[in-house]
């Protein structure tokens, strides 16, 4: 998904060199391809193992969708922005798409979930004592073959 | 249409003189603060590891709001809010993705790094690419890029300070960019990183509480935002239309760069090594990107406020942009309003200018030696000589090189960016990358960038409308990165220590 996602944004900065400028469909791609990708770098990074991201799919999909409606919504919607717009908490409606839904509904639901799966997806005491335990395991056996290793020993 | 370019050069601005006594008074209070940490974080600093880690011993909270102080620079004040002036609401793209960043970088970063730090006391971010892939060439190549961007970021802040700083005690820019970089080197080379992050706890409480209370201002003083909305749209309606003035593709092209891009910023990445605990981890985004929004609420109150009392008539008409802040502050808003803000922004650029010596100095005098296969013996004390000689040769660059130096803050945000996200935030969490995969990811993001902004920067070529020297990088850095790494998959699984496999695997 990441590697598909960064094509298409790869392709619609390739089509803004062209002679008569951006194609009408290459804000398009970013739309779509920036929600997707950041979604896709967080689903990389949240996977553990076979268990892949478990209950986080939810908010991941959430945060994707938000993005991508909102950019989508800001490309679709007619500009009408005039002194009789209704104003949604004090701003016109496609202004008021970008800064609450883009700029601040992940916010409500991201770091929440995050916080809330910390134990079960993210790290564990005794994950931390699997890593001290490895690198002290490691740092014996270095020593015991950089002994054998030293012809004085 | 603004380029990057153009926004980064907003970051120059020659503030109006602010030199009034309750501004005088302000600001010298705010250095003699800065100065009793430093003396205070100098006595506890013993070792390499205190150095430049702080002994891997920050509490959540600390770290947290040095973390969000790091994170803003002074653009936030006075070149960002002279953005939106400029072109509407197109400039918010700009902070937007914080709603997102400080998350994904929790689940892309942090966990891992923390976790290698555990492992094997990594102290850099070339450390950890180096770990990965078991390469000093690869841990070598990354501090070489981050070395250039550190460049272009140190002589911009040192500027930056200068400037503040004449503002504040009008005591000419040549001598508030000495001043300045003389504090923050005093407490780099005496405290490290140890007095870097307290002060940067202090300089973003600062920031914050400037921030909320000039947002608060705002609105009062427009009658909120709904009315504020109105003046504008009755006035300039575009201006509050969801791309501003900008085209779509430039607008979502800053989304792309400064989301992605924020998991190459060392700055922000590197303090993933301090936290005390790592279970502490759990709460670190949320309060982050909490604190972040409370610092930012200033770039979207003045830019848009302003817009609105000049629409009115209650404020004259800006000789340029960026004077949106300085005007609203030294015209409008009460003096000791006007006093904090600008010891904010001294406070951002310094403690912006300070996390940037340190990891600086780490590549200097710990990456390059192991790259060249050499440990150096006293880290401690090589550390305090280059923190020193990177300070300095900042602040000549940026007195000496006049306009070059907005042209090298244009690159290092973007080098930073394509030459570490797909090496470092991917190759921690994919088993599939290989290190030629990531050489060459780093080497084309550095050369592309360097080529790209050279080139333009010298008008040898134009961009098209919405497309920036560092957007192309990024993308192009990650599929060099994919493809490589594709290519030379045979050797992926073999060339993964155990502890780094482990770590990434939890």
């Amino acid at each position: 998904m990441l590697v598909i996602a960064l094509s298409a944004i790869a392709i619609a900065y390739g089509s803004a060199f062209f002679p008569t400028g951006a194609p009408h469909w290459a804000p398009w791609l970013l739309a779509l391809g920036i929600p997707f990708s950041l979604g896709a770098i967080m689903i990389l990074g949240a996977a553990r193992g076979a268990r892949g991201v478990g209950p986080l799919k939810i908010p991941f999909a959430f945060v994707i969708v938000t993005l991508a409606v909102g950019f989508c919504a800001a490309l679709i919607l007619p500009a009408t922005e005039s002194p009789a717009s209704t104003l949604w908490l004090g701003l016109p409606a496609r202004a008021a798409i970008v800064i609450y839904g883009i700029g601040l509904l992940p916010i409500i639901v991201l770091p929440v979930a995050y916080a809330l799966t910390f134990e079960s997806q993210t790290l564990t005491a005794d994950d931390i004592e699997r890593v001290r335990s490895l690198a002290r395991e490691i740092a014996k056996n270095q020593t015991t073959s950089a002994a054998s290793d030293d012809p004085s020993s | 249409m603004t380029s990057l370019s153009g926004f980064i050069l907003l970051i120059q601005t020659s503030l109006p003189s602010a030199a009034q006594p309750a501004v005088i008074a302000v600001g010298a209070l705010y250095f003699a603060v800065v100065i009793a940490i430093s003396v205070w974080a100098a006595r506890r600093t013993r070792t390499a590891t205190d150095f430049f880690v702080a002994g891997k011993g920050i509490g959540l909270v600390a770290l947290t709001v040095a973390s969000v102080s790091v994170s803003v620079s002074g653009f936030a004040f006075i070149g960002g809010p002279g953005l939106i002036y400029a072109v509407g609401l197109g400039a918010m793209y700009i902070v937007l993705p914080a709603s997102v960043t400080n998350v994904m970088g929790a689940w892309v970063l942090a966990k891992r790094m923390r976790l290698l730090g555990e492992a094997r006391g990594l102290m850099t971010i070339p450390d950890a690419i180096g770990a990965r892939y078991r390469s000093p060439a690869a841990q070598g190549l990354a501090g070489v890029g981050m070395l250039v961007g550190i460049v272009g970021y140190m002589a911009t802040n040192a500027l930056a300070m200068g400037v503040v700083i004449n503002s504040i005690f009008d005591v000419g820019l040549g001598w508030g960019i000495w001043i300045g970089m003389g504090i923050t080197l005093a407490y780099s080379a005496s405290g490290g990183i140890l007095a870097g992050i307290y002060n940067d706890v202090f300089q973003g409480t600062l920031m914050a509480v400037a921030s909320v209370l000039v947002f608060l201002f705002v609105l009062d003083f427009g009658g909120g935002l709904g009315a504020i909305s109105q003046t504008i749209l009755g006035a300039d309606p575009a201006f509050l239309g969801p791309w501003g003035k900008l085209t779509p593709l430039a607008a979502l092209s800053f989304f792309f760069v400064f989301s992605m891009g924020s998991l190459g910023q060392p700055q922000a990445v590197h303090k993933y090594y301090m936290l005390r605990d790592p279970l502490q981890l759990k709460w670190y985004p949320l309060l982050k990107t909490l604190g972040l929004v409370l610092v930012l609420l200033l770039y979207f109150g003045v830019g848009v406020g302003v817009k609105a009392f000049v629409e009115s008539g209650r404020m004259a008409p800006l000789a340029s942009p960026d004077q949106a802040t300085p005007s609203l502050l030294l015209h409008v808003t009460p003096i000791v309003l006007a006093a904090l803000v600008f010891s904010g922004v001294a406070a951002a650029t310094m403690s912006a200018a300070n996390s940037f010596i340190n990891i600086g100095a780490a590549i200097v005098m710990h990456d390059l030696p192991i790259a060249f296969g050499r440990r150096l013996r006293n880290e401690l004390l090589w550390g305090r000589a280059v923190t020193i000689l990177i300070a300095a040769a900042a602040a000549i660059t940026a007195q000496l090189s006049g306009s070059m130096v907005a042209f090298l803050g244009i690159f290092g945000w973007g080098l930073f960016a394509s030459t570490l996200v797909p090496a470092l935030a991917v190759g921690l969490n994919w088993q599939g990358a290989t290190k030629a995969g990531a050489m060459a990811s780093m080497a084309a993001g550095l050369i592309v960038t360097l080529a790209l902004e050279i080139a333009a920067y010298n008008k040898a070529f134009t961009f098209p409308a919405g497309v920036t020297a560092s957007a192309v990088a990024l993308v192009l850095s990650f599929l060099i990165f994919f493809l490589v790494s594709w290519l030379t998959r045979q050797t992926a699984a073999a060339a993964i220590d155990p502890d780094v496999r482990l770590v990434m695997e939890l």
